[in-house]
């Protein structure tokens, strides 16, 4: 019996959180969408179909990784589509200024987790609700991608290292998707065995409790909060790299895809629950879902109606599981 | 005082039939998740009579209450309204029947004035739906002329103090045309002139027919304004009887149902002499100039009325209030205020009076709530040692008999009692100089009751310092060796365990106001 | 606690209760801006100035109704910028179908009716949080228009003269119909949030949804009204825009919601419910409208908005917490 309970870091049983948290369902949702669309376009499953859906999830996931830290300690980020085209096109700027990747990296990155740092305190010093504050911060950073440029900034400097970024490949595997892979893997590990973590889950279950306990509730957060914005420092690099310019507009409903992948995947707004390997799988079925639109020549803007629809759907059956619970 | 009855012009609201009772209950009950609340109950109100309904904490009175108001559904029984079968579904089903429930927690809507919230249930329009707003300051300032309350009708009822804003819930009771008016604890937060004023008001409402229900456990308020008294004791039904057939202890029999020496097995031995928490001139918003000590081993019992400052007493040493001035020391060493972090590294912590929303996490396993205090002890590098960890919970529920399927049972399943020994286990586990317990007992059945007293006892017994807030006097009695006694946020009383006599405590509880009627909690 | 002494307290002079609103203080703002942009920049106080902020106000003027009405319940609907272009597709097709106007304004006010209705119900019936709802169906609208329109204008073929009178008529050649509808729209709800019943049940729900259900309301079906309600306005809005532009824009009112939100608190509407004023809002409105009119009149980026409608959400927002907080003492 102990065997089989086992738990995962969320402190749920294995056997319960596949069924409970919707990741059975999930799962069997995506194969069905695979089988669905190869069943109709068969090129679905080309190689380069297949890399082209990895390195689209890479983008999401990146993000996503953050960003379920940040929704398990009950707080979200909706500045990340905003803070996206910013952030790739400082990075171009400063590479075409000094042709350094190192620096135009570290621009990236500084950029992004300052981005963390102003939501963060926005949030725990001034007390505003997430959902509200970072929708001023996303308003900011909108207004100022554009009063910093108006146009793309194009790629001058044309960096070897800064094109592999995003479109290069390790073997056949495409670097993005390391990336991606890696921050997944770094983020998982700390929220399953750490003790930040375990503090992260506490935070979103219940505050007080915690903050009665000695821990600094407000450190954690902004520790969620400038982990998500470094999150979308790399994935502002990649998306540059990809596009081979900063485009100001880029990453508009960016914010929507990555939490309706988070809620999707499990992870309740409401704080304390929630996987990354249900993240996993959010962005997954998402991407698989875009992809299809595109291989079945459907008309593309469906892909912004998509995450519109899933988000409320997602949001949905995360009150269904919470109300089964309280029964 | 105006004893006219000419206080209701109207007409009483509406015919009432004497012989009939205006209320029947038939073998209500129920159930939440792990307590049953309440079993088979009955209760018959009558026309024009004053009903108690007594009851120690967690009796079912509040439980009862709420599903007359339609706030809650019973799972089983009947209700009969003056003669006629109902279902009460939702507040509005309940206010359409002519019940009128005050509540112990003020329900007015804060931003609105007091004349508005009179009349919060419908507001007064002409013919056009336009709301008479003239109407609503004019009947509401007529209303509080005729019943004698001086409170203006245009202010903001937030503003206003909780005693006034108690009275003004009353008042809507008789805005509304109830034929049944329900009051919970109505008293609590009165002045006794206010308190003289509720009694006249009740009298005039049983003059016109209506029946009232008086929830309370203040004794000699039964006895002055009830004519008959319902008894409740964990969830059942214990006795209802005329009032003359009633002694004070012959009430508390039935209310307790035992000694009370029994509830409190004392086991420890006396207290060091080390001191373990030194508290000097402590003033916040709600405090005033707090000074007391706690030795190693020893249970402080404060004891205060609603609003007296213990729970701001509790969160303000522990460091989660921020405060004026004054110093907290723990251990011989001084303590930076509004700081947990602080607190809880030098030893002193809070097992706070609202286990939902500032103890548990209600979604996470049983042993992540035991562990949440001293998760550092089981991690190397930043690296929680789950194995070492859950050894180590598993001790604790073993020692505190929680009774728990798994260590990875969501906490919020478990009952009350043991999801309180879970918190008490998170902070023994972290090894503390001090626990300050808030109202530890609050909606725990009675049998876990003496269970936690007995765990209370132990802590006391293994060096810990215990700083106990309660408002109920058995607990008080039973498990201090000093009892501190709070009015208004300052120290009126302090004495020694053989010294303290009930009669001591309440008087200096009550303070200078010299409130008429008296308390006694069980 | 004191039980007797501070009886005064509850009447505090009718002066202090006036300078502790907001609105107060958001006028003087108001006032302050219009000195400096007199100073600042030419014509700005021209009659023909000030009635075209007016009549450019007034789209938000009218959304904003609705956003402050659902404010006061207690939630949040930023559906309204997409619902602004959603609305201008029936609109404008069935126009140049029928030629007829009445047809038209009746189709766009179904589709907003049923736009409503959905939000409504999901928010105040299934109980989700409307901020997510509201931001699925932002993208839902959005997309579907341009799924519709295919990401290209579709041109008001039909240019009957009451159509085009919506945008550039103008009431005794003086102030814009929009701002005339406005300004009644404006009365009319005020009217309805302090002397109907209905009115003050929104307050009463926004202000403890639990105190109003005692009370005997019913809460859902308020908090429903109110959502059919804002998308209602956000119609009326995104007709007098269509007729502005003379077609139906994929793009229209891109932020639009975002720009009523920050009116709308920058007004004293509070996000957690049940205070504040249209007066406010409508205040808040025409700070935000004439800054922006202000930046162009000193050619400043309009950029700049954004930036500014960013910082006021945030600061707006942290200074009702404060104010929360220290009415409730903590």
């Amino acid at each position: 019996m102990t065997e089989i309970l086992r738990t995962g870091a969320s402190g749920r049983t294995s056997l319960a959180s596949l069924t409970g948290s919707g990741q059975g369902v999930l799962g069997i949702l995506l194969v069905v969408l695979c089988l669905g669309i190869s069943a109709a376009a068969p090129q679905f499953y080309s190689e380069a179909n297949i890399i082209a859906i990895l390195r689209q999830c890479a983008l999401v996931l990146i993000v996503a990784s953050g960003m379920t830290m940040l929704v398990i300690a009950a707080e979200v980020d909706l500045s990340v589509g905003a803070s996206l085209a910013f952030v790739g096109c400082i990075s171009m700027a400063v590479l075409n200024a000094t042709g350094s990747l190192t620096l135009g990296v570290l621009a990236a990155l500084a950029f992004a987790s300052g981005v963390g740092l102003v939501n963060a305190i926005v949030v725990t010093l001034f007390r505003v609700n997430s959902l509200i504050g970072t929708i001023g911060t996303m308003m900011l950073l909108q207004g100022g991608v554009y009063l910093f440029t108006r146009e793309a900034v194009q790629n001058h400097h044309q960096l070897a290292s800064f094109t592999a970024l995003g479109a290069g490949y390790a073997g056949p595997v495409p670097i993005p998707l390391i990336l991606a892979v890696a921050i997944f893997a770094v983020c998982a590990v700390t929220l399953r065995f750490t003790t930040i973590g375990r503090y992260l889950y506490a935070v979103g279950a219940n505050e007080r409790a915690v903050r009665l306990s000695g821990i600094r509730s407000a450190r954690l957060k902004l520790v969620a909060f400038v982990v998500t914005g470094l999150c979308v420092g790399v994935a502002g690099l990649i998306l540059a790299s990809l596009m081979n310019a900063g485009q100001p507009t880029a990453g508009r409903g960016f914010e929507l895809t990555v939490i309706a992948a988070v809620i999707l995947g499990g992870t309740s707004l409401s704080g304390g629950s929630g996987s990354l390997i249900g993240t996993l799988l959010g962005v997954l079925v998402l991407k698989v879902i875009d992809n299809g639109i595109i291989i079945l020549g459907w008309n593309q803007d469906l892909q912004m109606v998509v995450p519109g629809v899933v988000i409320i759907l997602a949001t949905y059956f995360d009150l269904l599981r919470s109300r089964h619970h309280a029964r | 005082m105006h004893d006219d009855l000419a206080l209701f012009a109207e007409e009483p609201p509406m015919a009432i039939d004497i012989a009939v009772p205006a209320l029947e209950m038939r073998g209500i009950g129920k159930r939440f998740p792990g307590v049953l609340a309440l079993e088979a109950v009955d209760l018959t109100l009558a026309p024009g009579k004053v009903h108690a309904l007594m009851g120690e904490n967690g009796a079912g009175k509040s439980t009862l209450i709420k599903i007359l108001a339609g706030v809650y559904q019973s799972d089983a029984g009947t209700m009969r309204i003056h003669g006629r079968d109902v279902a009460i579904k939702s507040p509005r089903d309940s206010l359409r029947q002519g019940i009128k429930v005050v509540f112990q927690e003020i329900a007015l809507i804060d931003e609105f004035s007091v004349a508005e919230n009179i009349f919060l249930e419908g507001h007064p329009t002409d013919r056009f739906g336009t709301i008479d707003w003239r109407k609503i300051r004019t009947d509401c300032a007529d209303l509080f002329e005729r019943i004698g309350f001086a409170i203006d009708p245009a202010a903001r009822t937030g503003s206003l103090p909780v005693s006034q804003q108690q009275m003004v819930e009353i008042a809507r009771a008789l805005a509304h045309q109830a034929s049944i008016v329900v009051m919970d604890e109505p008293t609590s937060s009165l002045t006794p002139k206010e308190v003289k004023l509720l009694f006249t008001i009740i009298r005039r409402l049983t003059a016109l027919g209506i029946a009232v229900l008086y929830v309370s456990h203040k004794l000699d308020e039964v006895f002055e304004i009830a004519d008959t008294v319902t008894v409740l004791r964990d969830g059942r039904h214990i006795s209802t009887r005329p009032i003359g057939e009633h002694t004070d202890d012959s009430l508390i029999q039935d209310m307790i149902g035992r000694r009370i020496v029994d509830l409190f097995p004392r086991q420890r031995g006396p207290a060091a002499s080390r001191v373990a928490l030194s508290v000097e001139g402590l003033s916040t918003r709600k405090l005033h100039d707090v000074s007391f000590e706690a030795r190693a081993g020893e249970v402080v019992g404060f004891f205060g009325l609603m609003g007296a400052g213990r729970t701001e007493l509790a969160k303000a040493i522990v460091g989660y209030d921020p405060i004026r001035a004054g110093t907290i020391m723990v251990d011989g060493q001084w303590m930076t205020p509004h700081n947990t972090a602080v607190g809880v590294g030098l030893g002193i912590g809070l097992l706070s009076e609202d286990r939902k929303v500032e103890g548990l996490m209600g979604e996470l396993p049983v042993y992540q709530n035991a562990s949440l205090a001293s998760l550092g002890r089981f991690a190397a590098h930043g690296f929680v040692d789950a194995g070492k960890e859950r050894q180590a919970v598993q001790t604790y529920v073993e020692r505190f008999r929680i009774k728990t399927p798994s260590l990875f049972q969501k906490v919020k399943n478990l009952s009350g009692g043991n999801q309180q020994k879970v918190l008490l286990s998170r902070w023994l586990m972290l090894g503390l100089k001090v626990i300050v317990v808030d109202e530890p007992t609050r909606g725990i059945d009675v049998g876990a009751k003496s269970e936690i007293f007995g765990l209370i006892d132990e802590l006391a017994g293994a060096g810990l310092a215990v700083v106990m807030m309660t408002s109920e006097m058995p607990e008080l009695l039973g498990l201090s060796d000093r009892v501190v006694v709070l009015c208004e946020g300052r120290v009126t009383a302090s004495m020694s365990r053989e010294e303290a006599t009930q009669e001591k405590i309440l008087n200096a509880a009550i303070g200078s106001q010299g409130r008429a009627s008296h308390e006694f909690r069980v | 606690m004191s039980f007797a002494s501070d009886r005064l307290e509850g009447a505090p002079s009718v002066w202090r209760r006036l300078i502790a609103r907001q609105e107060v203080a958001v006028l003087v703002c108001l006032l302050a801006l219009l000195v400096f942009f007199s100073v600042s920049a030419e014509n700005f106080l021209s009659t023909r100035n000030i009635t075209n902020v007016l009549g450019q106000a007034s789209l938000a003027l009218i959304a904003g109704i609705g956003c402050a009405v659902v404010f006061i319940s207690g939630e949040v609907d930023i559906s309204i910028g997409s619902l602004l272009a959603t609305v201008a597709v029936p609109l404008i097709v069935v126009m140049n179908d029928t030629n007829s106007l009445f047809l038209g304004i009746s189709a766009a006010l179904v589709v907003g009716l049923a736009v409503g209705m959905i939000n409504g119900f999901l928010c105040a019936y299934v109980g989700l949080n409307s901020l997510i709802v509201t931001l699925g169906m932002m993208f839902v609208l959005r997309g579907g228009v341009y799924l519709y329109t295919g990401q290209r204008a579709i041109a008001d073929e039909a240019g009957l003269d009451s159509f085009i009178a919506l945008s550039d008529g103008r009431l005794f050649d003086v102030l814009p119909y929009s701002a005339v509808i406005a300004i009644v729209l404006l009365a009319a709800f005020a009217y309805v949030l302090r002397y109907r019943p209905f009115g003050r049940q929104v307050y009463a729900v926004g202000g403890n949804s639990e105190v109003a259900r005692l009370a005997g309301y019913d809460v859902r079906r308020i908090k429903f009204a109110c959502f059919v309600i804002s998308s209602l306005l956000a119609t009326c809005s995104g007709i007098i825009l269509a007729a502005r532009v003379g077609s139906a824009q994929h793009i229209a009112g891109l932020n639009f919601e975002f720009q009523v939100v920050a009116a709308t608190v920058l007004g004293g509407v509070s996000l957690s419910g049940g205070i504040g004023s249209l007066g406010g809002m409508a205040l808040g409105v025409l700070i935000l409208q004439f800054l922006s009119n202000g930046l162009r009149s000193l050619d400043l980026p309009t950029e700049w908005q954004l930036v500014i409608t960013g910082l006021i959400i945030i600061a707006a927002v942290s200074l009702d917490e404060v104010k929360r907080r220290r009415a409730h003492g903590d």
